[in-house]
């Protein structure tokens, strides 16, 4: 039997633990203490107190992001969490050709999100084929503004980003259906519950707690959307930077010679705040039910 | 329940990516330590994307400065062209910037103002001898004393129409536009005669558009922005008419200048503007279109584009370190960058070659001449205090003049409002 020392387990986790202290817990640390300083990245900083978070509260264009990632996150979640449901449910049966549907369905998934995005803009610009394609069938006259209108823009964004999150969720989808267990939806057909009525009192409650898993980790990605909006917007946050989310601002604050690192710090803890409330409440609504 | 909260707290800290970082490092007054002294020793030099493009040249140019001072050896770093400004603040703010760096004056400043960068007036008092008054006035800073950088390469824009979108549509590529009002005239045309197909503006105005509207963009001390004046209102109104009536394309609101260029290379657009070499470019991305472009000098003032070498005011060999900036910018070995690519060397010296003076009757040479006259008038149009994130400020708030939805003096007051802050704080 090999002797094992006591030092044994701390040398083990020593570089998942040095890991997370470098590069997640000092960090955070790091932004708490700078959101209460004016530092900037030469020259440093003094402390300022709530200054950062005083001039965040007069700040509209982050009343904007924040409508913009709350928006974001009301109408990504219900379609994330039930659309790849429906889609796993369909996929989940074995019929012929069925793994080229998961394929497809996938491939969105692995593209990078900046080559996705700038495809969808020559989809949706002025001379865009969707625009093409409805003026072609006289459906409009003037081309729709998808990419320069704040709200359209902002549902472009996020109908990129359902598109392309389905087949993740999906797949998060399918693992789960396996541990439903075959022989409850047996019974309920033999007892004549149709197909419909087997999905929402069988395999709706059998996947309950994936719902609840996958609705945390889509609010969470929703309010820190970035690359869509960017690359749609082509980095302005289209126009008055109205389409902008929370870490366009972010960005747009801690970047460069000048860069205010202290407000862009005080940014990322409103950030925080804001992603706790979605989790906490998800979390109470999945413990209640 | 505490626990509860720590684990939601740090899950959410994880997942929201929080970090950033920032150092504590306090400004210090700009020094200036001898040049004179033994040129020997290791010296390193940064270069901007000139991998593998130019890489003969610089290794050739290293070569000739090792020969002529045998016993220093030169450290070439060429960083690439993405993230360039994220390299530089790292380096400075880690107290490790190469001995000589290529900066242009948007990036010298913030180092100037922290005392990273030699005072070349100071340590090197023959540079103004040798260099272009304007190439060095564009390492002079307002609220710093001396100039940090030796003035590398310039260069400038120029007009480029597309002759056969301008004759299709009843214009005359020899009688291009002058003027703004001239140019929304000539683009009513083109969108007539063309069905709304064809555009002959397509970007934004910027802040050098202001400025040759002879609007004052920044007060004299260099410490806020002025550009809300009626001129430049009257300005943007002109723009949000002509986008009003169809003479510029509707994605413009969030299309980059970047967007401009390629809406012309793609013959979609038939003017944009650009430098010197913009027709060898295009000869690459469209070589059908290449022989059809017209330059002509770009309306107003010409703005001046000026790249520099600048030296570490913490360089461990100052001697060697001078030596290399001289030594790569001298007359000769930018007249050999020159011959290369379309930059135009920033020595008196090279103002007589007539290389850049004459033509030889094609179109890119037609260009690179034009380029090297309008640059005796270019100015730095552009504020150097003027960055990034202030620039897309501007962008974002012109965008909402243009479309209607700001009036154009709400757009520039909140444009100057927020440039400020950012200067200010």
């Amino acid at each position: 039997m090999v002797h094992q020392r006591w030092f044994t387990p701390w040398v083990l986790v020593a570089p998942a633990a040095v890991w997370l202290v470098v590069f997640s817990a000092w960090p955070a640390i790091n932004t708490v203490i700078l959101s209460f300083t004016n530092a900037k990245p030469l020259g440093g900083g003094h402390f300022t107190g709530l200054q950062n978070f005083e001039r965040a509260l007069d700040d509209d264009q982050l009343l904007d992001a924040l409508i913009n990632s709350v928006v974001y996150m009301l109408v990504c979640v219900p379609l994330l969490t039930f659309l790849p449901l429906l889609l796993a449910v369909l996929v989940e049966k074995r019929l012929p050709g069925i793994t080229f549907f998961r394929t497809a369905f996938y491939t969105p998934v692995i593209a990078s999100a900046v080559v996705v995005a700038i495809i969808w803009g020559w989809l949706l610009s002025e001379h865009g084929m969707i625009n093409g394609l409805m003026r072609q069938l006289e459906v409009i006259q003037e081309p729709l503004p998808f990419l320069t209108d704040r709200w359209l823009l902002l549902f472009s964004a996020i109908s990129l980003t359902v598109w392309k999150g389905l087949g993740y969720y999906m797949i998060i989808y399918l693992s789960a259906l396996g541990n439903v267990r075959r022989e409850l939806h047996e019974a309920a057909a033999v007892d004549g519950a149709g197909p419909v009525r087997r999905f929402f009192h069988i395999t709706v409650p059998g996947v309950r707690g994936t719902m609840l898993l996958v609705s945390v980790l889509i609010s969470v990605s929703a309010l820190r959307v970035f690359s869509e909006l960017y690359v749609l917007s082509n980095g302005t946050g289209g126009p008055g930077g109205r389409d902008m989310s929370v870490v366009m601002l972010i960005q747009l604050y801690s970047r460069g010679f000048t860069g205010h690192l202290g407000y862009a710090s005080a940014l990322s803890l409103i950030l925080l705040v804001i992603t706790i409330g979605p989790m906490l409440l998800l979390t109470r609504l999945g413990r209640n039910s | 329940m505490r626990k509860h909260w720590v684990t939601l707290a740090l899950t959410a800290a994880a997942l929201t990516g929080c970090g950033l970082s920032g150092t504590e490092t306090p400004p210090q007054q700009a020094a200036s330590p001898s040049i004179s002294g033994s040129i020997t020793g290791k010296v390193s030099l940064q270069t901007w994307a000139l991998k593998p493009k130019f890489t003969a040249y610089v290794e050739g140019v290293i070569d000739g400065f090792e020969k002529k001072y045998p016993g220093v050896e030169v450290e070439w770093l060429d960083q690439p062209g993405d993230g360039y400004s994220e390299k530089v603040l790292s380096q400075a703010a880690s107290g490790t910037l190469p001995d000589v760096t290529n900066l242009p004056p948007d990036f010298a400043l913030p180092l100037a103002k922290q005392g990273l960068l030699l005072d070349i007036a100071k340590a090197d008092q023959k540079a103004a001898e040798e260099y272009v008054t304007g190439g060095l006035d564009a390492y002079r800073f307002p609220g710093t004393e001396g100039t940090f950088g030796y003035p590398w390469y310039l260069n400038t824009d120029v007009n480029y129409w597309n002759a056969e979108l301008l004759t299709k549509h009843g214009l005359d590529p020899k009688k291009p536009p002058t003027t703004l009002d001239e140019l929304i005239e000539q683009a009513k045309v083109i969108k007539d005669k063309s069905g709304g197909k064809v555009y002959l503006m397509s970007r934004k105005p910027g802040l050098m558009d202001l400025a040759n509207a002879g609007v004052k963009l920044v007060s004299d001390d260099g410490g806020s922005f002025t550009f809300n004046t009626p001129e430049a209102a009257a300005l943007l109104d002109k723009y949000a008419a002509a986008y009003k009536d169809g003479l510029l394309p509707k994605d413009i609101l969030t299309d980059t200048f970047q967007g401009n260029a390629k809406l012309f290379s793609e013959g979609k657009v038939a003017w944009t503007t650009g430098g010197g070499n913009h027709i060898t470019s295009l000869q690459t991305d469209n070589p059908s279109l290449a022989p059809k472009v017209v330059p002509s000098q770009a309306m107003g003032t010409p703005p001046l584009y000026v790249q520099g070498l600048s030296v570490s005011a913490k360089s461990a060999n100052t001697p060697a370190a001078v030596a290399l900036a001289r030594w790569v910018t001298n007359a000769e070995n930018q007249a050999a960058f020159a011959h290369l690519v379309a930059i135009f060397p920033s020595t008196k010296a090279s103002a007589s070659d007539p290389f850049f003076s004459k033509s030889d009757g094609t179109n890119a040479s037609e260009a690179k001449v034009i380029a090297f006259k309008s640059l005796e008038s270019a100015k730095m149009l552009q504020p150097v205090q003027f960055n990034g994130a202030m620039d897309k400020i501007v962008n974002q708030q012109f965008a909402l003049a243009i479309s209607g939805e700001a009036t154009s003096r709400q757009a520039l007051d909140d444009a100057v409002a927020k440039c400020n802050d950012l200067l200010n704080q």
